[in-house]
């Protein structure tokens, strides 16, 4: 074959001396999303890899300025798309924080929100697990993983009443109470959740492909997982066991118990083993707030002026019809002040800082996304490895790119 | 709507945070410009390993206009358990920044420090002298204004709407147009400028 080729275009592919530039994704079907990476590489060594981001950003932060307090929340929720719970739950938490109310939010409401958080992290991971098998050529793990995933997001649908934005966590408490039957679904999936794990685990941990690929690929020493700040499982798998549910809890973390899965290596091996566990922990967590959900009680906060009267009271009472007005034509006001609330979203240290003005809608909210510093850690760890390593180190990386760009 | 929105500010706060004391785990420290630098430094020597975010604020009215929010965590570099990482520290540093004035980078203390600052420059066009590589990083390349500023239209800038004449007419949504209208060639030198001072 000579000519017959068509030669990339120069934007492309440019050589000099030794190495050459090569530009991977943003259609990469690798890359989870829309990113492009801008490798220089020596044959297949990678030299120098600098990823571009940027190509999903839809300003959620700008956009978030011009809504009320609780509009706001639908749009944070669309970050990270594949565990929007914990978005929804970061930023009402911050907002019950401005409000003063953080300690007035119903017992049941906190352990449903706790509940829905475990499940978001093992669907998020399910996701994660799934494409990563597929990244490496384990195309099974990705039907096993999805199926779970469809189970956990009937209960997000049933509760919230959509499959991947439910808007379910809400100022001051949540939407609605969990809906009958939803707890013989919770029960069906807590049974099968051991045998599904053993069967995961069976099909990737032990294999030997698997552990060839990923061990000793990408390694993140304590030092360095600092220095590009990651968080979440990533770092954990660094050896450094700092979690935002056991450092500084909220809803009744510190009531609830779990290990925080640690291992040393730092590789994406480890980081593996990490989230696994990590699932495993989460089930703990979801039968301990299974079993306190026997008591009935209100979800939502008993405030007119933050929270959406029963919709029965409206045609009865006066003052009822008059707060619901109220807050659906201008929304409530948020005292002047600024907070730095944080979560542990499955992807690590999720965070929100808002200013508020006194106004009925936020000054400015700015959300530290664990996607985006976890997928910079790639500039330092991906030189000296194959393209072919790349993948993996981008896959146990896990970003959103919902989150990246925002 | 109109197409600039600057929410009122409250009575007489500017700056809403320095209105109400502290209601979250973090310390507080406020900082000039002048000694950001060294300041942040020590702090890094005293045992905050981390960056853990930074961001930034536009209080229009204000002088100096922006705020720059860095977020720090006292964490070890070294393997620890639970127990021994326990409730770590957060500091939140508070930078006054004027439009015209370029911010030392602290790209060499934390190297997680270039995305967020390049998005900082990005967003709201303050300049970091010292960053290796500073361009934009969530907008395109050439793209004209700094779109988290508050003078920046909520709906972005005027452009040729598509040819729908009855959806145009109807739509009370007036695009207007950044106000900082700085060329991209104009954003280059400046970035250039402070590369060489």
């Amino acid at each position: 074959m000579t000519g017959s080729a068509t030669p990339l275009s120069p934007e492309v592919v440019s050589r000099s001396g030794n190495t050459m530039v090569l530009s991977m994704g943003p259609q990469h079907p690798s890359t989870h999303g829309v990113l492009q990476i801008v490798l220089e590489i020596e044959s297949e060594n990678v030299v120098k890899a600098d990823p571009e981001i940027g190509y999903l950003h839809t300003g959620i932060e700008k956009t978030a300025e011009g809504l009320f307090w609780t509009q706001a929340q639908t749009v944070m929720e669309r970050m990270d798309y594949l565990a929007p719970s914990s978005n929804a739950l970061c930023y009402a938490l911050a907002v019950e924080r401005l409000l003063g109310i953080g300690d007035r939010i119903p017992e049941r409401a906190q352990i449903i929100r706790v509940l829905h958080m475990e499940l978001t992290r093992i669907a998020s991971h399910c996701v994660w697990l799934g494409t990563h098998g597929i990244d490496l050529g384990a195309i099974s793990v990705f039907f096993y993983c999805f199926d779970l995933r469809e189970n956990i997001l009937d209960l997000q649908e049933s509760a919230g009443g959509a499959r991947m934005h439910p808007n379910y966590v809400r100022v001051g408490g949540l939407n609605g109470d969990l809906p009958d039957g939803q707890l013989t679904h919770l029960d069906a999936l807590i049974e099968k959740f051991p045998g599904r794990m053993r069967e995961l685990r069976g099909l990737l941990q032990a294999n030997p492909i698997f552990q060839d690929r990923t061990i000793d690929v990408g390694v993140l020493t304590p030092q360095e997982a600092l220095q590009w700040n990651v968080t979440g499982p990533s770092l954990r798998a660094s050896g450094i066991a700092y979690d935002v549910r056991k450092a500084f809890p909220y809803t009744g973390y510190e009531t609830y118990e779990f290990d925080v899965p640690t291992r040393d290596e730092g590789d994406a091996y480890a980081r593996f083993l990490v989230r696994l566990d990590e699932m495993e922990q989460s089930m703990r967590i979801v039968e301990q707030a299974r079993k306190r959900l026997g008591t009935p009680g209100p979800v939502m906060i008993d405030d007119p002026k933050v929270a959406l009267p029963p919709k029965e009271t409206i045609a009865l009472s006066m003052e009822a019809l008059i707060h619901h007005f109220k807050l659906i034509s201008e929304g409530f006001r948020v005292p002047p002040g600024d907070v730095y609330q944080s979560i542990e979203s499955p992807r690590g240290e999720l965070a929100y800082y808002i200013v508020s003005n006194g106004e009925n809608r936020p000054y400015r909210v700015r959300t530290r996304p664990p996607s985006m510093y976890n997928l910079q850690a790639l500039k330092g760890i991906a030189p000296g490895n194959l393209i072919a390593d790349l993948v993996v180190m981008i896959g146990s990386l896990d970003p959103v790119f919902g989150e990246v760009d925002r | 709507m109109p197409s600039t929105q600057i929410p009122p500010i409250a009575g007489s706060a500017i700056d809403p945070t320095s209105l109400r004391p502290p209601i979250d785990d973090a310390e507080i420290e406020r900082v000039a410009p002048a000694t950001l630098r060294a300041r942040l430094e020590e702090l890094k020597n005293g045992g905050y390993a981390m960056l853990l975010d930074l961001g930034a604020v536009d209080y229009l009215q204000r002088r100096p206009r922006f705020d720059l929010v860095y977020h720090l965590l006292k964490l070890q570099p070294k393997k620890a358990t639970v127990a021994e990482v326990g409730s770590p520290a957060r500091l939140r540093v508070l930078c006054g920044v004027d439009e015209s004035e370029f911010v030392p980078s602290v790209m060499d203390l934390w190297k997680s420090a270039d995305w967020a600052e390049r998005e900082i420059f990005d967003l709201f066009g303050i300049v970091f002298k010292g960053h290796a590589d500073l361009r934009r990083i969530q907008m395109p390349h050439d793209w004209e204004g700094h779109p988290l500023r508050k003078d920046y239209p909520m709906r972005g800038p005027a452009r040729e709407r598509s040819p729908r004449p009855s959806f145009a007419n109807k739509s009370n949504v007036v695009a207007g147009t950044p106000p900082t209208g700085r060329t991209f060639e104009a954003l280059q030198e400046e970035v250039k400028r402070a590369r060489e001072s």
